[in-house]
């Protein structure tokens, strides 16, 4: 473990990242004076009912926190280890579902059932991630693509019409602890995401930081290199995807207990098709470009969402072509700005700063010249 | 030289980030068989696909016949008339015998203009000719892979180890073969096989760990067991 | 080359498997044939589909995600230009349906061909060096076509509703009404797989595909210009995918789910056959087609509804379990 690894250090050696958690931190509470609205909600009766401004912007960025550690994990998966996959809705959409079945199927005790459900989702998808892992993985990377495509349609299908979950319409979460209940305790539920979304970055920053993780982009960079220098490289992809699928759990988790709502649209295309767009946008391979990605966009989508825009005459709705403009975006950056949004910007600087330094040479040296 | 046919000057070559050509020189005679000789790895195969321009070198530069070669695709270079054949017997495996020598075809009827002295030096694959790659064996495949490049008209022929992995009366055909081929054409061999090499070429180029380190008249060579040991290991 | 005679047996002994079963839970002979000619017109689809998918996976080492994009497309563009409305408007330049019919397919075809070239020149070409973000990259190609698709013509399904000579045409036998359109469309798959084995057999162009699917660097360094036959390849490829929508459109209609079906069933057809083997396709989409169609015949009544949906899947896993090669396919 290098010593840089630390989470203090971490912190303090990157005092923007310090600065943006305290914003976060204090976030609910800033809006809340800023539009005179309650962080906790307004009281009615015996319960708290989630009115006003504050609550409401916790509830997005919830959505992004959720949506962030979805794209880390995809990222970990595809950006650090070099493993392509289709089928990351299938981890996320499994963790919900587990989650949501152990809540509202189980006789149990509400608390002993959201404990029994995190766990079991997570050991599940994990397991999970390692079994499709084990079936493809020694094959060439286009296997494991088709494969987890195949797999994820195959549940999502399945999901849709297996009569004990409700089928298409799915079934509501009722039975939820009301301290963690966002639609009553929405505050506390904020921190929670948040810490979840803050403890997933650390994680994977250490863990790439680590041997382990030198190995994954050893991997990425040139699978048989890595093997001629005696790795197992089936067994790194195994637990890179293993990480990757219990990370995704988590968001989905989350997920399903902010809709309070379970239903097969869980694992739908769009949560996968949504991390690899955030993540190739923001910047695959980088630690922060996943996070930027999904905020950036997530935050672009709730802004414009019920906007239009005119051109030439003809208005449209961005609702209805934000999935174009997206998509067509992705097209742009994979072919001219592979690096994403953070790896350009890096680049750009880096190459700044090689400009000033030759300038400067070619300044001293023509100084010398006339010597 | 101004009579060389092929000129490579100082070519470095770089596959990815490694530095494989550091500074390789060979000049190839018009009418003559050169052999690149030198240990395992030493560059000899990236030499012969830099010239082709698989692996185009970064610096340096490489003339045939005058007209320079670095910047060109490989399908521009072959059409200049250069053959190439590379090692492990590069035949398409699906395609018949007679298959895999039409498609060498650049010019129509080439094959039909060529046939008889391509069945001259190769009877079997006349024999062979609707079985496919994939059912002849090593030497059989080795002879079609060499026999292909002599289909269109091709002033130089670039070989990559003909004799490897071959018993050793199919090297005495393959190289009768050669030997014939290389009165009407030039021709640029690697080859590990030192007995083979100086039996066969006339001059030779030593390439090691990047670099070429000798060069001359491989009667020379021949009697000169120091230069062999070093560069060669055992001879 | 051992594995391919082993093959031969194994796939006579499914097919027949396949057809055992289905005739025994058939129940009358003309319920059978409905369900093989039902297989057939499903399998003769997936043909038009994984062909493409297959040798342009062989010979460019590139997994076209759009493939069934384009299947989605040729089945809009055909309902647009036979039916009144929408784009392109020939009801009254062209009244004869049947006629109408036939522009709309050779419509389709064109518009899949001209895009399938478009992209592959200005996109495709830029990423052969990195092969990784291929995939992302058709994958995002298949996005944005299914956008586009649904701003042109919204996201609402479209029925076929325009009758023509060929579509409303039944035959008796045993007892059960066959349509016409179906056998038709298996005719003309059977057409194409001939034809298109006379072109990669017989002509020079199939001989240097087949070639370059197994080795496009050596064809390079014979002197030939891999990069055109690459274009022409993923051209023909598009366009002919384009072909099954608009043939399949007067039964499928035309939906954005189409793009999602086909490209699932065709990868499953393709990975079963061999990724890269031509034979490996043929064969795999006429097992793939008669699968769902027993599965869609033993489903009818159950509460397993899906299996006809995931069955194609469940090959795919199954052929990736036990022989990943597929049944033609290289042991790589």
């Amino acid at each position: 473990m290098t010593p840089n690894s630390g989470w203090r250090q971490t912190l303090r050696g990157n005092g923007w990242i310090s600065l943006l958690l305290l914003f976060l931190i204090v976030f609910p509470f800033l809006v809340g004076w800023l539009t005179e609205s309650s962080p906790v909600g307004i009281p009615r009766g015996d319960r708290m009912v989630m009115r006003g401004e504050s609550v409401r912007w916790q509830a997005v960025l919830i959505e992004v926190y959720i949506l962030a550690i979805l794209a880390m994990s995809y990222n970990l998966l595809f950006g650090f280890t070099g493993v392509v996959s289709f089928g990351h809705a299938l981890f996320f959409g499994m963790g919900s579902y587990i989650l949501g079945l152990a809540l509202e199927y189980t006789a149990l005790d509400t608390g002993l059932a959201l404990a029994l459900g995190i766990f079991a989702g997570i050991v599940v998808c994990g397991l999970l991630g390692l079994l499709i892992g084990f079936v493809t993985l020694r094959l060439r990377g286009v296997y494991f693509a088709i494969f987890t495509l195949a797999v994820a349609e195959m549940f999502f299908i399945f999901f849709g019409r297996f009569q004990l979950t409700k089928a298409e319409d799915g079934f509501a979460i009722t039975d939820l602890p009301v301290w963690l209940d966002p639609a009553q305790s929405r505050l506390t539920f904020y921190y929670v995401a948040l810490a979840l979304f803050v403890f997933t970055f650390l994680f994977i920053r250490r863990l790439v930081k680590s041997p382990t993780g030198a190995v994954f982009q050893a991997i990425r960079e040139n699978e048989d290199r890595a093997q001629a220098l005696g790795y197992n490289t089936l067994r790194f992809k195994l637990l890179s995807i293993m990480i990757a699928a219990m990370l995704a759990a988590v968001a989905g988790m989350l997920q399903v207990l902010l809709n309070k709502k379970v239903g097969p649209e869980l694992l739908g295309v769009a949560y996968t098709v949504d991390p690899l767009l955030h993540t190739v946008i923001g910047g695959v391979g980088t630690f922060v470009g996943p996070v930027i990605g999904t905020a950036g966009l997530h935050l672009l989508d709730v802004f414009f969402r019920n906007s239009s825009i005119t051109l030439g005459g003809v208005t449209v709705d961005v609702a209805a072509i934000w999935p174009l403009l997206l998509g067509a975006i992705f097209i742009i950056v994979v072919l001219i700005f592979p690096q994403g949004v953070v790896g350009t910007w890096r680049r750009w600087r880096l190459n700044a700063g090689f400009r000033q330094r030759t300038s400067a040479e070619q300044a001293a040296r023509s100084v010398k010249a006339a010597e | 030289m101004s009579d060389n046919l092929l000129e490579v000057e100082t070519i470095h070559t770089f596959i990815g980030q490694f530095h494989i050509l550091e500074g390789v020189s060979v000049g190839v005679r018009k009418g003559s068989i050169t052999v690149l000789l030198g240990r395992n790895g030493a560059g000899k195969t990236t030499t012969l696909r830099s010239i082709m321009g698989m692996t185009p070198p970064a610096q340096g530069s490489i003339h045939f016949d005058g007209v320079s070669l670095v910047g060109k695709t490989p399908f521009a270079i072959a059409q200049m008339g250069i053959g190439y054949v590379p090692e492990h017997r590069a035949i398409f495996k699906a395609l018949t015998v007679q298959e895999n020598l039409k498609i060498a075809e650049r010019k129509k009827g080439d094959l039909a203009r060529k046939g008889d002295f391509i069945f001259e030096l190769f009877p079997d694959l006349k024999r062979l000719s609707h079985l496919s790659g994939g059912q002849l064996s090593g030497g059989q495949q080795q002879m079609l892979a060499v026999a292909r490049a002599l289909v269109p008209d091709n002033r130089l022929l670039l070989i990559d180890e003909p004799s490897e992995g071959l018993a050793p009366v199919i090297i005495e055909q393959l190289m009768n073969a050669i030997r014939r081929m290389a009165a009407q054409t030039t021709v640029l061999l690697v080859e590990q096989n030192f007995r083979v090499a100086s039996r066969l070429a006339d001059q030779y180029v030593i390439i090691d760990e990047g670099k070429s380190v000798a060069g001359g008249v491989m009667d020379d060579l021949k009697n000169d067991s120091a230069l062999i040991q070093r560069y060669l290991g055992v001879a | 080359m051992v594995s391919k005679r082993n093959s031969v047996p194994a796939i006579a002994a499914i097919l027949f498997a396949l057809l055992a079963f289905s005739f025994v839970t058939s129940g009358s002979l003309g319920n059978f044939g409905i369900t093989v000619l039902s297989g057939l017109f499903q399998g003769m689809l997936l043909f038009l589909v994984a062909s493409g998918l297959s040798i342009i996976f062989g010979l460019m080492d590139v997994l076209n995600l759009a493939q069934g994009s384009f299947f989605m497309l040729g089945a809009y563009v055909a309902y647009d230009v036979q039916h009144a409305g929408g784009v392109v408007d020939l009801t009254a330049a062209v009244p004869d349906p049947n006629l109408r019919f036939v522009l709309a397919v050779l419509a389709a075809i064109l518009v899949g061909a001209a895009l399938g070239a478009a992209l592959e020149r200005g996109l495709l070409r830029r990423l052969y060096v990195r092969p990784v973000f291929q995939l992302v990259l058709t994958f995002g190609i298949s996005l944005v076509m299914l956008e586009l698709v649904k701003a042109v013509w919204t996201t609402t399904p479209f029925s076929w509703t325009e009758t023509f000579g060929v579509r409303e045409n039944f035959f008796e036998l045993f007892d059960q009404r066959f349509s016409t359109y179906r056998l038709f469309v298996v005719g003309m798959g059977l057409l194409l797989i001939v034809g298109i084995a006379l072109l990669l057999n017989r002509t020079r162009i199939g001989i240097i595909i087949r070639a370059g699917v197994e080795d496009s660097e050596m064809v390079q360094a014979l002197g030939i210009n891999v990069r055109v036959v690459f274009t022409l390849v993923f051209t023909l490829g598009c366009g002919i995918a384009a072909l099954g929508g608009a043939v399949a459109a007067p039964f499928l209609g035309a939906s954005t789910t189409l793009a999602s079906t086909f490209l699932l069933q065709a990868i499953a057809v393709v990975v079963l056959g061999g990724l890269g083997s031509y034979e490996g396709t043929a064969i795999g989409s006429l097992m793939v087609g008669l699968s769902i169609a027993v599965a869609q015949d033993s489903a009818i009544g159950t509460s397993f509804s899906m299996l006809p949906s995931i069955t194609p899947m469940l090959l795919l896993v199954l052929v990736l379990l036990i022989r990943p090669s597929g049944l033609f396919g290289e042991a790589r």
